[in-house]
């Protein structure tokens, strides 16, 4: 029997799915699991971990940001700096400088970018670079999920969406994906599913439509002509990484590369067309 | 007594005049190269050959090992960028089935 519990955490709607028939225990510290993180990793939130970091430049890091910021990193390295979690202060330019639902729709300020790929040391502490932030909003959601779906499988084969990004541990889930044409289901059996867009969290600045994925080569959000892209991969971190790298690489490019890199993917673009990618059929 | 003496060292000076002769004519000076017979002269040719060829080879295993070496490398740094590359993804196929839930821009 499928248990469903649904509940705000990190800007966004976590939905927990669990195949047992007594998962109290487990829903609860998937969902202490959320709040947890959330509370280390938000930008949002002066007293975490994460703001302090950006504040002072250099923290004394639990294992948690730790790992995430190195996941970043590693990701930053991987995809050429597509991925890059130095683009706070550019997604502040921008406008996004509050919990997304506080972000003003429509002001008259133009965004004038910000420098990324700024440098950031892990060692014995965490030391930024001067002028350099941290943004973990994504990445920090997929880890969280991941870390929840962790303790949720203690009770059975479960699935956890943290607003569109999905972990999956055993069983058989069957998700929905939006197209052009309608919603396809893809089946998940292990890992992680992410989806990068431009569709959603848009707001205006000075005339300008603007979104929340920034190219960190340019500092402003990206020009892409994808509307949204959608990556399975191992786990959900790494999915979360390739569908940033891979929305702002556009369309061809992005069939291209999930293809090397045998990453299943739906491609989305702004023209109506629906692309299966990196062996999905 | 005199006489005596004098035998013995006529004797030791033949016995030295005669050891002497017999090492020089057992060193044959008058033998050069030239003189060698064929089989000799044929015998200082391979060997002549032979240290050649051990040279060609030499090279060329040389250079095979400094191939392999390159290859060998070129293989350890393949393996070690595997060991570190991320996990494939997992199987993942497209059906006809309802979701259970629904990914959006995240």
């Amino acid at each position: 029997m499928i248990q469903r519990r649904t509940f705000p955490a990190m800007g966004t709607t976590v939905e927990l799915l669990v195949d047992a028939d007594e998962a109290d225990a487990a829903l609860d510290a998937a969902e202490g699991e959320f709040h947890r993180l959330e509370a280390a990793l938000s930008r949002f939130r002066p007293e975490s971990e994460l703001s302090l970091l950006n504040r002072t430049g250099s923290v004394d890091p639990s294992p948690d940001l730790r790992r995430v910021v190195e996941l970043a990193l590693d990701g930053r390295q991987r995809t050429g700096g597509r991925f890059d979690p130095t683009v706070h202060d550019a997604l502040v330019a921008a406008g996004y400088d509050r919990s997304f639902e506080q972000v003003p729709p429509d002001a008259p300020e133009r965004s004038a970018g910000a420098a990324c790929g700024g440098s950031v040391a892990v060692g014995e502490r965490i030391e930024l670079a001067p002028g350099v932030r941290v943004d973990l909003g994504g990445i920090g959601k997929g880890y969280a999920a991941e870390r929840a779906a962790e303790l949720l499988a203690l009770a059975g084969p479960c699935l956890v969406n943290a607003g569109g990004d999905v972990a999956v541990r055993g069983g058989s889930w069957p998700v929905g994906v939006q197209t052009h044409d309608g919603t396809l289901s893809l089946e998940l059996t292990a890992g992680g599913l992410a989806t990068s867009g431009i569709d959603r969290r848009r707001w205006r600045r000075g005339g300008n439509e603007l979104h929340h994925i920034v190219d960190p080569q340019t500092g402003v959000p990206a020009q892409t002509d994808l509307l949204r892209i959608t990556v399975v991969a191992a786990d959900l971190v790494e999915a979360e990484i390739w569908g940033k790298a891979l929305l702002i690489a556009g369309a061809c490019a992005a069939e291209a590369e999930a293809e090397v890199r045998r990453l299943p993917a739906v491609i989305v673009t702004r023209d109506g067309r629906t692309v299966l990618a990196g062996g999905l059929a | 007594m005199t006489s005596h003496v004098g035998r013995l060292y006529a004797l030791a000076l033949a016995l030295l005049v005669f050891f002497l002769a017999w090492a020089t004519f057992a060193a044959r000076p008058w033998a050069g190269t030239a003189g060698a017979s064929p089989q000799l002269r044929s015998l200082a040719a391979r060997e002549q050959r032979l240290r050649r060829e051990s040279i060609a080879v030499r090279r060329v295993v040389a250079q095979r090992w400094a191939v392999y070496r390159a290859q060998l490398r070129q293989r350890q740094a393949l393996n070690a960028a595997a060991a570190t590359a991320p996990a494939a993804a997992p199987p993942v196929r497209v059906v006809t089935l309802p979701p259970l839930t629904i990914t959006r821009t995240s």
